[in-house]
């Protein structure tokens, strides 16, 4: 495959079938962690790598799968990857890891993941499976970032916990709470729907 | 008297106070997609309810059983997630060979609740509640389960009443129903601090 | 039958391979990691509780089996941790509590002198309350906390909280965080449930005079 489809295959996550922004997959992550900006971070990275790992898989052994033992297969990838990360967060970033607590192993049911693994690595070739993994990946964790900065912000005045808001301002407790995740996605998809009609038009 | 007195606020707990969709997010790909209708949103949770009781009661036994304080700790997820899948494998096969009926009404849901959140997440909550007991287990499970139906027949009951509303434009479809949401977190959190 | 177990080796060895695969790499990360993992959890608690007993350089479990304690009519396991000086004299007491919060389980290190007279503090291991509100409970007295800094020194018995009263006099008396009093009113009754009942098993082990 040219490098110039593998480039769009990798942008395709960005903005096109971003998996947040456009093809509302993987919610519960996105609403539950990006109260600041770490977490969502580390969730992100989390979830590059085990969809890395789980498509590099799937794609390696795309020839060998049964139909009826398919999905049992991805679960089972995507559950082995998964306890890495979680291991490796409970060793090196503990903090991290108790700061998202169930989450990092709810990655397992992330719709992201199953669907990448279905749509494209059981199709395609372990180059374009990465590709694609990266992509998804990324738009991901851009999503993320995007909703945490705006949470953390209004909710605490800091970014990466260091204050960056003049001293005028107050709080917004709100924010931090789970009514400040579903309003503030609410408003970025509306923000976002605004910009697609408008580059269509 | 004690035991019942327990067991009644983990119950009032779980579906109001710790409501797994509105607190804690989970099951938030069900409650925004499939609830447009009360009658699909009602058997969507009906079916949630049934396989959400089974999975966290075996998946709490398997916990207890084989895996706490032992190396096997660290299967843990995979245990957990195969569990799941094969309660809702036994749950279809059952339904559809006993009561088709029933299979029809929501055994379409039946696949989707594999990769539902809410049941994962009840099972680790589970563990990492430190749960003791066996019937306090069973509790949450079920609660958990009609926690997630109270909350998507809400939701359901209110979009069927927007589609009458206008709404601007880029807000239609997801982005008010989010808006919603968080709008009904918000009364949720007025049952924070019953217990 | 044997075509019946060909047909289900054909169809199952790659789920079988892989099941073996994985668990191999399980086993392989969890061996390295563990240690790490395990002093994590202990490295938290000492600096949590390293932080409110300063004279004490490690902290050691009192017995090689958590204690039975009754708190609340539940037996309940308790490690409880002496804190040890340089010279090895004791420096006070540790360990950790639990109880329910305004939305969700607290988790508190807490800490007491050596003679299990006043309190040396209490540290947050785990919480989930209202941002904004209830979260201060979780703020360090080095932050500029509020609420933590009152049980630095207050006796060990029965707290009471009280919505007005001076912060500043250190006595059984707490004065609840504003907007939050459910959450402070959560910690005193989680301080007050474990307390004693600890200090009388101690007694009664005849670790504490």
């Amino acid at each position: 495959m040219s490098s110039q489809s593998l480039g769009k295959t990798f942008t395709a996550g960005l903005w096109d079938s971003n998996p947040v922004l456009r093809l509302l997959l993987g919610m519960c992550p996105t609403l539950a962690v990006t109260a600041a900006m770490k977490p969502a971070l580390t969730m992100g990275l989390s979830v590059i790598f085990v969809l890395v790992c789980s498509n590099i898989v799937v794609s390696l052994m795309r020839n060998l799968l049964k139909p009826h033992l398919r999905i049992l297969m991805f679960t089972l990838t995507i559950a082995t990857f998964v306890t890495i990360a979680d291991l490796y967060l409970k060793a090196f970033l503990p903090d991290m890891s108790a700061a998202l607590g169930p989450y990092i192993p709810l990655i397992i049911v992330n719709c992201i993941i199953i669907g990448r693994a279905e749509a494209c690595a059981s199709k395609s070739g372990v180059l374009v499976s990465i590709v694609d993994a990266l992509g998804m990946g990324a738009g991901f964790t851009l999503a993320l970032c995007l909703l945490a900065t705006i949470r953390e912000l209004l909710a605490t005045g800091k970014l990466f916990e260091t204050p960056v808001m003049p001293s005028w301002f107050t709080p917004w407790a709100g924010m931090g709470m789970p009514v400040g995740a579903f309003v503030t996605l609410g408003l970025i998809l509306a923000l976002v729907s605004v910009i697609t009609n408008k580059s269509k038009s | 008297m004690d035991t019942l007195h327990t067991l009644l606020l983990a119950f009032i707990g779980i579906v109001v106070v710790n409501n797994l969709v509105l607190t804690k997010f989970l099951g938030i790909c069900p409650y925004l997609g499939v609830s447009g209708r009360i009658d699909m949103a009602f058997g969507m949770g009906c079916a949630v309810t049934f396989v959400v009781t089974l999975a966290g009661t075996l998946t709490w036994i398997i916990d207890h059983t084989f895996l706490i304080g032992t190396p096997l700790e660290v299967m843990r997820y995979l245990c957990f997630i195969l569990v799941i899948a094969g309660a809702v494998q036994l749950v279809e096969m059952y339904l559809r060979k006993f009561f088709p009926s029933l299979y029809e009404s929501f055994g379409i849901f039946l696949p989707l609740i594999t990769t539902n959140c809410a049941i994962l997440g009840l099972c680790l909550f589970l563990n990492l509640w430190e749960i003791k007991r066996l019937d306090e287990a069973v509790v949450l499970s079920a609660g958990a389960g009609i926690g997630f139906t109270l909350a998507i027949c809400i939701m359901a009951g209110i979009r069927e009443n927007m589609e009458l509303a206008d709404v601007p434009g880029p807000m239609r479809g997801a982005p008010i129903t989010l808006i919603t949401a968080g709008l009904l977190t918000l009364a949720f959190m007025g049952f924070a601090g019953m217990i | 039958m044997s075509n019946k177990i060909k047909f289900f080796f054909q169809e199952s060895w790659l789920l079988m391979v892989s099941s073996v695969v994985f668990g191999l790499l399980l086993a392989i990360t969890d061996a390295a990691w563990k240690p790490r993992i395990e002093q994590n959890t202990i490295d938290r608690f000492n600096r949590l509780a390293g932080g409110l007993l300063t004279e004490a350089e490690r902290f050691e479990s009192v017995a090689a089996e958590p204690l039975a304690i009754e708190i609340g009519g539940k037996e309940i396991p308790v490690d409880v941790k002496r804190g040890l000086d340089g010279s090895g004299q004791t420096a006070g007491w540790a360990f950790v509590c639990e109880g329910s919060g305004f939305a969700d389980k607290i988790r508190l290190v807490v800490a007491v002198d050596a003679a299990f007279e006043k309190m040396a503090g209490f540290g947050v291991l785990f919480s989930n309350e209202t941002p904004g509100f209830g979260d201060k409970i979780n703020i360090t007295p080095a932050a500029g906390g509020f609420y933590q800094p009152q049980f630095i020194g207050a006796p060990v018995g029965t707290l009471t909280l009280t919505k007005s009263g001076d912060a500043a006099v250190i006595d059984a008396e707490i004065v609840a965080i504003s907007g939050a009093t459910v959450s402070s009113q959560a910690v005193v009754t989680t301080l007050n449930a474990w307390m004693v009942p600890i200090k009388e098993k101690l007694k009664a082990e005849g670790l504490l005079k």
